[in-house]
């Protein structure tokens, strides 16, 4: 299991790097789509099925498949060839290698004091992580799960209301390239 | 080392019936609809074979017949032809993309059988047997978690056809896919309410049991609105029957895969059959008992049981099969708006409220 959740971390890395630095922003998106896989595939290393699937469903499964729509849409070309200088690099480099050392040692220690595994008794006892997932949302995060449903509520609203601002002055023709012939 | 024996065996099992459904489903397709369009269909490969060697002459009826079955032609035939026909790859897009999109568009299909049974579990040798590749307890989830990643083949193909009339197929297809998901999955969270469990094994196993003592509880008898949604969202899924619309040969040559030719563009059928199989593989799984028959108890746990089972299983899914194809050959396409009207202002609000009916009956018994 520890090789396969290795390659899968790998796997994830190189995917990362990739979005950062492919030119062509589909790649980027592609490269995108791979990362959230791989960091679904390392939830279900660490039998968190529930998480794994959700994490497939709802990130690399809606999400993604919009923002790449978007990109294929605008027929985006690749960057054009203008790097950055040197001096722009290696101020990037130092703020990168400032960033990652101030958040090593934290990470790093609470590695070292974790215990084996940080999941409640609740959760570790449970045959179906569905059901545990499902036992902790509903009765310790009960509130913030109410809250982040009204979030997105708010949002489908909000996404109906600038729909419908435009309907009105952009009628859509009677036999168009989408409709058919009537 | 015997595990990782017992698995690779279930997955080529696994992997095997897939593609025997698919290829069954392709050879239906080509028989039915000349059936239902009062043709012939294929005919000619085999049919005429003759020869005077003595060790061949014992097979030649039984080539003969399925020459004139038409199973040689659509099975070895098409497929010969797709290996030995010219590769084309439209100019200016990606080579690897286009490439790969056939290969995303069947892979989340097959991978999406694997935790689905195929039989109840049983003993052989001593060993207890599960017939299914990865018994996760997200199981329903993730066949509908595959059905969203095979959105990205769809799209990646059309977007590498380069031309407007993929693309359009594309956008197309992954409105469409997009769309009937979210009924799809309205349907399996109130089968989940019903049964109480997201594994499919179980769900199954519920289904032997006797509703009032005399009904036995088959998904359909509970679920009736849920079956109707799930069949329509799952032929809108599959992209065919009236559903059609992101390969509309009348309107966009044949839309997403205009460009793909040879092994390429048989990837995508394959796909699309292997599709039609999952689907009516779930349809008899969640639906109509999987393996049970109704009022009558197999032993558990029983090699023979099993393969009794399974057999049963086969004959559910290959009759939905038939369904789909029938549907599919007798139907005309919808219109696009009537195509999204169905699925956002019908089947959405009908699976919404069919959850809602669901969740107040099981408060209440």
């Amino acid at each position: 299991m520890n090789v396969i959740s290795f390659l899968i971390g790998v796997c994830a890395v190189v995917s990362a790097i990739c979005v950062v630095g492919l030119r062509n922003p589909l790649y980027s998106a592609f490269a995108l789509v791979i990362n959230l896989l791989a960091m679904a595939g390392l939830y279900a290393a660490l039998d968190a099925h529930f998480l794994a699937v959700s994490q497939v469903v709802v990130y690399a499964g809606a999400i993604m498949v919009l923002v790449l729509f978007v990109l294929m849409l605008l027929n985006l070309k690749s960057e054009s060839g203008r790097r950055l200088g040197f001096v722009r690099s290696a101020v990037a480099l130092v703020i990168g290698c400032v960033v990652v050392m101030s958040a090593l040692p934290p990470v790093v220690s609470h590695f070292s004091t974790m215990p084996q595994s940080t999941l409640s008794d609740n959760m570790r006892n449970s045959v179906g992580t569905v059901k545990a997932v499902g036992q902790e949302l509903y009765t310790n995060y009960v509130a913030q799960f109410e809250l982040a449903s009204l979030v997105l509520l708010i949002g489908i609203v909000g996404a109906v209301m600038l729909a419908k601002r435009k309907s009105v002055t952009l009628a859509p023709r009677a036999g168009g390239l989408i409709g058919g012939s009537k | 080392m015997f595990e990782l024996f017992v698995l690779l065996l279930k997955v080529g099992f696994v992997l095997n019936t897939a593609l025997v459904l698919g290829s069954l489903c392709t050879w239906l397709e080509r028989k039915g609809s000349a059936l239902i369009q009062d043709r012939v269909g294929a005919n000619r490969a085999g049919a005429f074979v003759d020869s005077d060697r003595w060790y061949l002459k014992p097979f030649l009826p039984l080539v003969r017949m399925m020459g004139w079955l038409g199973v040689i032609n659509t099975l070895l035939c098409d497929s010969l032809k797709g290996l030995w026909k010219e590769d084309f790859v439209p100019e200016g897009t990606s080579k690897f993309l286009h490439a790969v999109a056939p290969i995303i568009a069947v892979m989340p299909i097959m991978l999406a059988f694997a935790v689905l049974p195929l039989a109840p579990d049983f003993t052989v040798f001593g060993y207890y047997i599960h017939p299914r590749v990865a018994p996760i307890d997200a199981g329903l989830l993730f066949v509908l978690a595959m059905g969203s990643v095979a959105v990205y083949g769809v799209a990646i193909a059309g977007w590498t056809g380069n031309n407007k009339f993929s693309l359009l197929g594309s956008l197309r297809a992954a409105a469409q896919m997009i769309s009937y998901e979210l009924p799809m999955g309205m349907v399996f969270v109130a089968l989940i309410v019903v049964y109480g469990t997201l594994d499919v094994y179980s769900i199954v196993e519920q289904q032997g049991e006797l509703l009032w003592g005399f009904v036995p509880k088959w998904g359909v008898l509970v679920q009736p609105v849920g079956f109707v949604v799930l069949l329509l969202a799952g032929m809108a899924e599959t992209k065919r029957g009236p559903f059609d619309l992101p390969e509309a040969e009348s309107e966009l040559a044949a839309g997403y895969f205009t460009e793909y030719s040879g092994m390429k563009f048989l990837l995508f059928w394959l796909g699309e059959f292997c599709e039609i199989a999952l689907f009516a593989l779930l349809l008899a799984l969640l639906f109509f008992g999987g393996w049970q028959i109704p009022w009558v108890r197999l032993p558990e746990g029983v090699w023979w049981a099993a393969l009794i089972g399974h057999v049963v299983l086969m004959t559910k899914v290959v009759f939905f099969c038939l369904l789909q194809i029938v549907i599919r050959w007798t139907l005309p396409r919808f219109r696009y708006d009537q195509l999204m009207n169905l699925g956002w202002k019908m089947l959405l609000p009908v699976s919404l409220l069919n959850l809602v009916i669901t969740a107040i009956v099981k408060v209440l018994a």
